[in-house]
């Protein structure tokens, strides 16, 4: 009879693969939720509703039913991510018609697209950057001048106002560098106040006043009518949704790509400890460029793009308050979380504009909501999970 | 159950005897001219209420007020979503300059009726051609023609220019400076500030070098406040002469006894000489607000009943509001009559003068500087 | 240029400068003792002017009418309620992140001072409207030549000199200030020497504090205005001269300060195109002036544990 190697590791049945099915049940609730939100009008309504949203969420995690949609969607995430964006479009579907839901639905998308940028910088490599609404309002004022004076077109417009974005913020790199924590947020700071004033007393670029920015046209199909197919109309914001969606996804992948890759991985290494990086041949110059550089560049395609759907750019805009709300939706979300970044924007874009009781008080429920997270859960929402080193590692 | 919220929304209420028509109202209700903004609204809210108290009216009013804070991002913002709400049927908008100019393609983009109660920028109505644009007060135009011969009359020969960097700064800059010269006036210097700057030490330091006799002001009420009182501080001893931006209680307040002997311009006679003014102001204060209606209250009051006359004749319907619109003529108002151009523009002939005498606007010709027993600083 | 006119400028600037001096100097106060920059500073500042401004509405309304009265209370009420919140702020924010990463502490106090600013603009009357500031100091001025020597420029003036004067006497000559300094020097050892560390933390937030509320009744005495706003840039103003004359020196804070007032005036004077330009023109330096000097004038010596 053959003996049990004592030496041979124990066997192990690997743990099998999560089930699909409590992410897809989440996802449904989510579209549910979100449809009713924006569907809803009264007031009343409306609290009623947040206030449900904060007992279910609570009570979930109190069940435990938020572990298996965690592990579902940390597993199946190319399923449910493509399950999100049939989401998104269901969504937009239902409001085919409704000009001020399809814009707000826009501004999620592209601030997402802004916010997993500033992610890359301050998530993944530990650069303090205060000044993302600068970049972002530098991608729209680039729309708006070129849309206005040349015939580039105006799907390359979005390229040049992402490029320009990085190119400016290439113009910081030496202070950054150079700088660590606190003084590193002075240069950003800095740099934002500066951007604005600059904005403001610059007549060429509009000044207070600001800039008309030419609604996009690709092709001849001008964004900015109204579409009718067969008998159904649509808001002319459609078309703005789906361009916004095509980038959303490709930031998306291209945010999650790279946390995964050894990119990624040499970013994580500099951001927890410089010194010991560089001990390991890590080149930390190398990689704080490259992380501000590629942000700024997502920033200022998100810029441009949103430059041309509101159709207005002007400095007061992008403020140094509004770099503020970038670094807010961030911490809120979860620092360095792609998924956790997206739902914060919903939540920080959509719940002021519905409660509109709420919507001058904004700023300061914003400031208390974040102090409140740092103090009590740092992590955020919805925390980025640790890294898995071996593949095939199950949790 | 998500269902049965749904349903709940949507259910409308029990049928009315009349229908709901809602009708928009955007003015600056914060910042630093929040007084004309509440004044506006207020008027606006009382055209509204007295309609509604009308029991010959065809439909029930519902006024949406939005604040665009004088400042052009968030009045697009503000527009943009009253212009999508597809239950708004017109609006009465905008005090500030800065903001009606930028909002202007917004409406046109989404096709609302509105009708401006309180900017003076030329451009606003004369830009485009837009037929949704309409406006009831007068341009800036006449105001600062008005100015440079008062001026001038009064034997000043020197001028500097101080205006913000808004379109309605610089509107105010470009008529003043080309009215002034062709009187034979000599502008020494021009300034652009940004419109919340907090310290002029350093223009005015270069003002004092150049030695003006007149510092023309083209802004609005909060900078106006500090320009003067800086002034005052750096020993500047020229006349404050200000436009429609700065007539307004606020300005007095803020300055105390410094405000004594400026100069300020607008269109329209004040409002208890208008030909409704009376009328007005009687209904005002028996509703007992807060703020005053101050200087464009009747205009905007003028502006909501114009589009609530309008929209009784031809239905809560926009396209109809504006073909409907465009017909005014010699429609009688509070303000007098409104026609309305091929540009939306009405004509507003008069023009009034005032001078600020122991704290209070007091028209030009009743003040003690006219019959001469005052003088402005360094009149000769 | 007029010998008065160039005597003009230099009033304005040192005016400028000594507002700017006086929160920096905050700055560089709270960084020596916890190293940590409290953001929120600028917007401590605003709520200290409206404090004293509503002490005055309110002795105003009991009737009081006297400046000579009304003057110091405002100063007193409002340096007692800015240190009350600066301790309360150590106490609640500061002390309880310091094990976690700095950059938690500083988006904590750029929060907090959103909130400070934002419930300001909500809760006070009108806070959204610059509100006038009543002028307490005499206003008599001489005029020599092209330059306007007014009386309450140079008691400003004075006073913010007396107060630094007094902060130096204070760290340098007093018990207090030994144990400030220890702290700052070195937290662990100044804790074996029986040094009470959360006391000193609270008395030096109280302290900085308590400076930034003089700098908001100066700012509104100066500009006869204040409003909710005013905090954000002086902030950002005094810490970048905090910055610039190196974080933990109280000297270099004040230098710092007078230098940023000096590249705004220049920059009024000195660019063609405006006086518009000057702040532009002053950040651009100061980003310039980053790259060069990391640390700030005075060099920092910066170890880690790795």
């Amino acid at each position: 009879m053959a003996e049990a190697d004592p030496q041979a590791a124990p066997r192990v049945a690997p743990k099998p693969r999560a089930s699909l099915w409590p992410g897809v049940a989440a996802l449904v609730v989510a579209t549910a939720y979100l449809i009713t939100l924006l569907a809803v009008e009264r007031q009343q309504l409306i609290m009623g509703l947040l206030a449900l949203a904060i007992v279910a969420f609570v009570a979930a995690s109190w069940l435990g039913l938020l572990a298996p949609v965690i592990r579902s969607f940390a597993q199946r995430e190319r399923a449910l991510g493509a399950l999100a964006i049939l989401a998104v479009l269901a969504v937009a579907g239902y409001f085919r018609e409704d000009h001020f839901v399809l814009l707000l639905l826009v501004t999620v998308l592209l601030y997402t697209v802004a916010c997993l940028g500033l992610n890359i910088q301050f998530g993944y490599a530990g650069v303090l950057n205060f000044a993302g609404a600068s970049f972002f309002g530098i991608g729209a004022y680039t729309s708006a001048v070129l849309n206005a004076h040349t015939v580039v077109p105006h799907l390359v417009v979005l390229l040049v106002g992402g490029l320009l974005a990085a190119l400016i913020g290439s113009l910081l790199l030496l202070p950054v560098l150079r700088t660590r924590g606190h003084y590193a947020a002075l240069v950003t700071i800095a740099f934002a106040l500066l951007l604005k004033t600059f904005l403001e007393v610059n007549d060429v670029l509009g000044g207070p006043q600001g800039l008309q920015v030419r609604g996009m046209q690709v092709l001849g199909w001008s964004f900015n009518d109204n579409i009718s197919i067969g008998g159904i109309e649509l808001s002319f914001y459609m078309s703005y949704l789906a361009l916004s969606m095509l980038l959303l996804v490709g930031a998306f992948i291209l945010v999650l790509r790279l946390e995964r890759s050894w990119i990624g991985l040499n970013l994580d290494a500099m951001r927890l400890d410089e010194t010991a990086a560089s001990c390991f041949g890590l080149n930390p110059a190398r990689w704080k460029i490259t992380a501000f550089t590629l942000g700024n560049f997502l920033i200022g395609i998100a810029g441009a793009l949103f430059g041309m759907v509101g159709g207005f750019v002007a400095p007061n805009n992008y403020t140094f308050a509004d770099s503020l709300i970038l670094v807010s939706i961030l911490l809120l979300g979860g620092i360095g979380s792609p998924w956790g970044v997206a739902v914060a924007t919903v939540i920080v874009v959509v719940v002021p504009e519905k409660l509109q009781t709420i919507q001058e008080y904004r700023f300061l429920l914003y400031a208390l909501l974040v102090i409140v997270v740092l103090l009590f859960r740092p992590e955020g929402l919805l925390p980025r999970p640790v890294r898995r080193y071996f593949p095939g590692w199950r949790q | 159950m998500l269902a049965a919220v749904l349903a709940a929304s949507t259910m409308s209420a029990t049928a009315d005897a009349k229908d709901k028509v809602k009708v928009g109202f955007i003015g600056p209700l914060t910042g630093g001219v929040s007084v004309n903004g509440i004044g506006g609204r207020n008027s606006a809210e009382l055209s509204v209420r007295l309609r509604n108290a009308d029991a010959k009216a065809k439909y029930e009013y519902e006024l949406v007020v939005l604040d665009d804070e004088c400042k052009p991002n968030v009045a697009v913002q503000v527009a943009t979503r009253m212009a999508a709400d597809k239950e708004i049927v017109a609006a009465a908008t905008h005090y500030c300059s800065s903001t009606a100019i930028a909002t202007v393609d917004v409406y046109h983009k989404f096709g609302l009726p509105v009708v401006v109660w309180g900017a003076v920028l030329p451009d606003i109505t004369y830009r485009n051609k837009y037929a949704e644009v309409h406006r009831v007060n007068g341009t800036m135009i006449n105001q600062n023609d008005a100015n440079a011969e008062l001026v001038t009359k009064l034997g000043y020969k020197t001028f500097a220019v101080i205006h913000d960097t808004t379109d309605y700064g610089k509107g105010h800059n470009q008529y003043f400076s080309a009215a002034v010269t062709k009187l034979g006036g000599k502008i020494l210097g021009t300034f652009g500030v940004t419109a919340d700057q907090q310290d002029f030490t350093a223009e005015l330091t270069q003002i004092k070098a150049l030695n003006p006799q007149v510092i023309y002001f083209g802004g609005l009420t909060p900078i106006g406040v500090r320009i003067r009182a800086q002034m005052d501080r750096l020993g500047i001893k020229a006349v404050f002469d200000g436009t429609s931006g700065i007539v307004s209680d606020a300005f007095i307040q803020g300055l105390g006894p410094l405000a004594e002997g400026s100069l300020a311009f607008r269109e329209g006679a004040p409002t208890e000489k208008l030909p409704g003014g009376k009328l007005f102001m009687e209904k005002y204060t028996a509703q007992k607000y807060d703020n005053p209606p101050e200087a464009y209250g009747a205009f905007a009051f003028a502006a909501m009943d114009l589009i609530l006359d309008t929209i009784e004749k031809v239905g809560p319907n926009r396209k109809q509001v504006i073909a409907e619109l465009r017909k005014t003529k010699d429609r009688d108002s509070i303000v007098g009559k409104i026609t309305f151009d091929d540009h939306g523009q009405n004509t507003v002939a008069v023009i009034t003068r005032y001078v600020i005498q122991d704290g209070k606007f007091v028209e030009w010709e009743d003040s003690q500087y006219a019959s001469g027993k005052r003088k402005l600083p360094g009149q000769p | 240029m007029d010998a008065g006119l160039i005597a003009q400028y230099v009033m304005n600037g040192l005016m400028l400068g000594m507002m700017y001096a006086l929160v920096a100097v905050g700055f560089t106060l709270f960084f020596g003792v916890l190293d940590v920059i409290k953001f929120s500073h600028g917007d401590v500042l605003t709520v200290g002017a409206f404090t004293a401004l509503a002490t005055f509405v309110g002795l105003s309304a009991a009737g009081i009418r006297s400046d000579l009265l009304l003057l110091p209370a405002m100063l007193v009420a409002a340096i007692a309620a800015m240190a009350a919140l600066g301790m309360l702020i150590a106490r609640c924010l500061v002390l309880p992140l310091r094990s976690a990463p700095a950059l938690n502490t500083l988006l904590v106090t750029l929060m907090l001072g959103t909130a400070l600013r934002e419930a300001v603009r909500l809760f006070y009357p009108q806070g959204a409207n610059p509100k006038p500031f009543p002028a307490l100091l005499p206003a008599a001025s001489i005029p020599l030549g092209q330059f306007n020597l007014r009386l309450d420029n140079s008691i400003m003036l004075a006073a913010g000199v007396g107060v630094i004067v007094g902060l130096q006497l204070l760290l340098n000559r007093t018990r207090l200030g030994l144990a400030i300094r220890a702290v700052a020097q070195d937290e662990e050892t100044a804790r074996t020497m029986g040094i009470n560390f959360n006391a000193i933390v609270l008395v030096t937030f109280a302290i900085g504090s308590a400076l930034a509320a003089f700098a908001g009744l100066m700012n509104g005495l100066y500009y006869n205005e204040i409003n909710f706003g005013m905090g954000l840039l002086l902030g950002v103003i005094g810490f970048t001269a905090a910055i610039i004359g190196g974080l933990g020196s109280v000297y270099g804070a004040i230098l710092g300060g007078f230098l940023f007032a000096a590249l705004q005036t220049i920059g009024a004077v000195a660019l063609p195109f405006g006086s518009a330009y000057k702040d532009v023109f002053a950040f651009a330096v100061v980003i310039v002036f980053m790259a060069w000097r990391p640390t700030g004038l005075i060099q920092e010596k910066i170890s880690e544990r790795v």
